[in-house]
């Protein structure tokens, strides 16, 4: 039982980060219907920018959030404009597939040059420190990962149904000519929104990388498992990729102790098939949705 | 006479074929007109136009002596033209008060918002006992009277109504033609798409009938209703009695 325990502490904790990602993606998804599969490789690449400014100029990896997110979201705004936004018309999500991957494609090629294969990890000082409460091992990076993980979600939810801009996004998802015939600028919406996702990308990378090892190819891992969270949350809904993260992190952690560590992955995969057997719209169906 | 909206001319249409075709309409300020038409006429497309999802391929249309074909529909918002579409469209998963605010979504203030908001809640009391529900659980009718409340939060002084009865029964269609009237006693220029053409004609000051992309006819509500040609193309038969 404590070891149960141990083990769900951990999945919840890991679940966190998963849900910042996974964020970004189905409200770039709930708003334009793209997919953007370089979301894995964006997270990666705000990894090693994290990591950079934390080896280089001595900035810790939790402070280089503030740095790298904005950043990022620069870089997100700037991919919309000229990627994206052009995709129109009834090909338009398909395409969107192509252009992302080969984003992330890029991105892999890029960081590849710069910092080769080798695996690297942020290691502030108390990467290595944990707590012991009630005698369950809790890691501070781990926590603080979650915690920071956490805020920014909640900021992101605030974001979407407290103000002028969120009322505008919800609106365009949900019918894209109301929202024009009130005034709301789509494609305005759409740009700031990519940018969105990619900042909670950027958000998520920082941490990632004081808590898994990466090199530029960790991003196909990433992905998929990113694209099973929103499918297995309901392509769209927020509320769903975090419920999804979640589950995902406690099951794999559950499976890791309880099973063996070999089956952790792949242990989520058949909870995913399984679920989406039964209930193919996702855990929150349109009825249900956040956006 | 003095015309708030003169359209001249005007062709638009969706891709590549024309479905207006050189409109020609006037509407006279604080008056209602009635668009009528056969299905597919135009009609709608008429009022996409006026609305700026639109852009006119030709001709022009003069808002009280303003150019206005260029215009964005923020920018014709701001002019005090708002659009009522036929299709639904609130925000099903807003609450009627979100959908309220909504409405306003141009105005950027948000204490003006607020008490705009709160004067149309004043005024419907739909709006007021429902405003923190999901407007998808609202029924049809209810859903088309919160449009017409968010449409409201900009105080236009021109109101493109398309087909606000579709769908309703008796007595809720009763309701929204004296909405209707109420709006314009308030001194709003409306301008109304009726798929029942008796009961729009009979409502409005002024009708014109579209045909094939173009104005067919134009004149005061009673005498279209009277009109032969009319009756006979659009309104199924004989002149309406009384
Ligand atoms: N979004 C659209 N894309 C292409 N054609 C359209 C679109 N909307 C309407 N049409 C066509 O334009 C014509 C006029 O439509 P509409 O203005 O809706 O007619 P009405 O409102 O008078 O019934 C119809 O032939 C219709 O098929
Ligand atoms: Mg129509």
């Amino acid at each position: 039982m404590h070891q149960v325990i141990q083990a769900i502490i951990l999945g919840v904790l890991v679940g966190g980060i998963y849900a910042l990602m996974a964020s970004g993606l189905t409200l770039v998804f709930g708003i334009m219907k793209v997919i953007n599969v370089a979301q894995g490789a964006l997270v990666i690449l705000a990894a090693y920018l994290s990591y950079a400014l934390f080896s280089h100029v001595h900035i810790d990896p939790f402070v280089s959030i503030l740095i790298v997110t904005p950043a990022m979201f620069v870089l997100g705004v700037a991919v919309q404009l000229v990627f994206v936004r052009s995709l129109r018309g009834p090909d338009g999500s398909e395409l969107s597939l192509l252009v992302t991957w080969a984003l992330a494609l890029g991105i892999e090629g890029v960081l590849s040059v710069i910092f080769k294969t080798t695996y690297r990890v942020t290691s502030p000082s108390y990467a290595d420190s944990s707590w012991s409460v009630f005698g369950y091992r809790i890691s501070e990076v781990r926590l603080f990962a979650f915690v920071a993980s956490a805020v920014l979600l909640v900021l992101l939810s605030l974001l979407l149904t407290r103000t002028r801009f969120g009322r505008a996004v919800r609106a365009t998802v949900q019918n894209p000519t109301a929202a024009t015939l009130l005034g709301v600028d789509a494609n305005r919406v759409q740009t700031l929104s990519f940018g969105l996702g990619v900042s909670m990308a950027a958000a998520a990378g920082a941490v990632y990388g004081v808590i898994y090892p990466f090199n530029p190819g960790s991003h196909y891992d990433l992905i998929s498992r990113l694209l099973s969270i929103v499918v297995l949350g309901g392509l769209g809904s927020l509320g769903g990729a975090v419920f999804a993260s979640l589950g995902m992190g406690v099951i794999e952690a559950i499976v890791a102790v309880e099973i063996s560590p070999v089956w952790a992955s792949f242990s989520f995969f058949v909870v995913l098939l399984a679920f989406l057997l039964v209930r193919p719209q996702g855990i929150f169906g349109v009825r249900e949705r956040v956006l | 006479m003095t015309a708030l909206l003169k359209l001249e001319g005007v062709v638009a249409g969706y891709g590549r074929g024309d479905i207006l075709r050189g409109i020609d309409l006037e509407l006279e300020e604080a008056t209602i007109t009635c668009l009528v038409g056969p299905n597919g006429a135009g009609k709608s497309t008429v009022l996409k136009t006026l609305s700026g999802l639109l852009r006119p391929r030709e001709g022009t249309i003069v808002l009280a002596g303003e150019e206005i074909s260029r215009c964005s529909p923020a920018e014709l918002l701001a002019r005090g033209i708002v659009h009522v579409a036929q299709e639904r469209s609130l925000f099903p998963l807003m609450t009627v008060w979100d959908n309220l605010l909504m409405g306003g979504h141009i105005l950027r203030e948000r204490p003006l918002v607020r008490k705009r908001a709160e004067a149309i809640a004043e005024r419907f009391d739909l709006v007021r006992d429902r405003r923190d529900e999901r407007a998808g659980a609202l029924s049809g009718g209810q859903q088309k009277l919160v449009e017409i409340a968010r449409a409201l939060m900009l105080e236009p002084r021109l109101i493109l109504m398309d087909e606000p009865t579709m769908g309703l029964d008796p007595k809720a269609r009763h309701l929204m033609f004296e909405m209707v009237a109420q709006l314009n006693e308030e001194g709003r220029t409306v301008l109304l798409v009726e798929q029942n053409a008796r009961a729009g004609l009979a409502i409005a000051h002024h009708g014109a009938v579209l045909d094939n992309g173009c104005v067919a006819l134009t004149g005061p509500g009673k005498s279209l209703l009277d009109d032969p040609r009319v009756a006979e193309l659009y309104l199924g038969g004989a002149p309406a009695a009384a």
